[in-house]
């Protein structure tokens, strides 16, 4: 009965046409998964088959080369893959900086500006800049800040001293999906009541988080 | 039709998917490889690295000098630079070996940061900004150290990045 079924028919040769297998033989597609295939197709292949002894042999030889031909398709697609991903997935291409140039100026100038904010204070109004720091600053850089603001309130109002800090070149090392690491180049001068100004140079590593769409200065150390 | 037909049979199901899953595989494969070669953000990506690594390494090279090892010393300056810059440095080296063996000082260099400012990957030529301390001994006295930051200009060459142009960053003029 299983012989006479015409459905089975289409299905067999779409399968052999996208195998290559012959289409005389019904059992070849199945060669695909089949390893060994005289164990497994034995059982259908009951061989009442016009060609008699040949075919099965014809059989057995076309599945083994469509087995081979499916194995050297996936293994090709695979290396081919695994060499693409090689390419782009290289540690150059996980760091952002540059190659996203919209996203590097962004960080670079919202870094600048923050560290102009933090770092500027006068006599009048030092009370502006530690509100504007808690906004730029957070984590390990808003701690440090807090404990050396205390110094610089009472400096400040003493002394009337003003400082005024502008970014001379700012670069960015690395800079991820949520996070950056920058090098900033930075004047600060320094204005005494009734004395010269004096203008000192300094060198910052930065690290910037992104959070809520803002990018917010976690870390920064002298260089 | 003494032929038996195998229609039902899973395993032939599953050869027709597997047949199609690798061809699938092979055309996904090489169309991923091939993007990916032509990848022109992952070529800027290197090139951008392989400059401030040869920047970083330059401005070091630049920084380090020690009259006892003169020749080499000036050698690797001239290695490390390329067009204008490396002329001033052939041209003025008679006179610099001069005032360096009167000195006899040793200058020790040391990167503590860098980053590539900008990257024009086609014409090869790229900014950087490095920060590092120089140790400056003399013979008589305590050596001096200082931080300095620079600001190099690089072009490439056939024998990678070199520096074209190299300076302090200015301070207390950038107002604006």
């Amino acid at each position: 009965m299983r012989e006479t079924e015409t459905g089975g028919t289409t299905t067999v040769s779409t399968g052999s046409t996208s195998t290559g297998a012959d289409p005389e033989t019904g059992t070849k597609p199945e060669t695909g998964t089949e390893p060994e295939p005289e164990t497994g197709t034995e059982p259908e292949t009951v061989d009442e088959t016009a060609g008699g002894a040949a075919a099965p042999r014809r059989g057995r030889w076309h599945r083994g080369l469509a087995a081979v031909l499916a194995v050297v398709l996936l293994v090709t697609g695979g290396a081919l893959f695994l060499m693409g991903r090689q390419l782009r997935d290289t540690p150059a291409t996980s760091n952002r900086a540059l190659t996203d140039g919209a996203a590097t100026t962004r960080v670079a100038g919202d870094v600048s500006n923050a560290l102009g904010k933090v770092f500027s204070y006068s006599p009048q109004a030092t009370s502006v800049t530690k509100e504007s720091a808690k906004q730029l600053l957070a984590g390990k850089a808003l701690q440090q800040y807090a404990a050396l603001f205390g110094q610089v309130e009472k400096q400040a109002a003493e002394q009337k001293l003003t400082l005024t800090t502008h970014v001379v070149r700012a670069g960015v090392t690395r800079l991820g999906a949520d996070n950056a690491h920058l090098l900033v180049f930075l004047d600060q001068v320094y204005e005494r009541e009734g004395k010269a100004a004096t203008t000192a140079a300094a060198q910052l590593s930065v690290t910037a988080r992104l959070r809520d769409g803002r990018w917010q200065i976690v870390d920064i150390t002298s260089r | 039709m003494a032929r038996v037909r195998t229609t039902r049979n899973p395993l032939v199901a599953a050869a027709i998917v597997l047949t199609v899953a690798a061809a699938g595989a092979a055309g996904w494969g090489g169309w991923s490889r091939y993007d990916a070669a032509h990848d022109d953000s992952a070529a800027y990506a290197q090139a951008r690295d392989d400059a401030l690594a040869a920047g970083e390494q330059a401005v070091q090279n630049m920084n380090t000098l020690d009259h006892a090892e003169l020749d080499e010393g000036l050698d690797s300056w001239e290695d490390s630079t390329t067009g204008d810059l490396h002329k001033q440095l052939v041209d003025g080296r008679e006179a610099f070996v001069e005032q360096i063996e009167a000195a006899k000082t040793v200058s020790t260099a040391t990167v503590l940061s860098g980053a590539v400012t900008e990257l024009d990957d086609r014409a090869g030529r790229a900014g950087v900004m490095v920060a590092l301390r120089v140790t400056v001994t003399a013979p008589e006295g305590e050596p001096a150290v200082k931080e300095s930051r620079m600001l190099g200009q690089l072009t490439r060459t056939a024998d990678g990045w070199k520096l074209s142009a190299l300076g302090q960053a200015p301070v207390g003029n950038a107002a604006g």
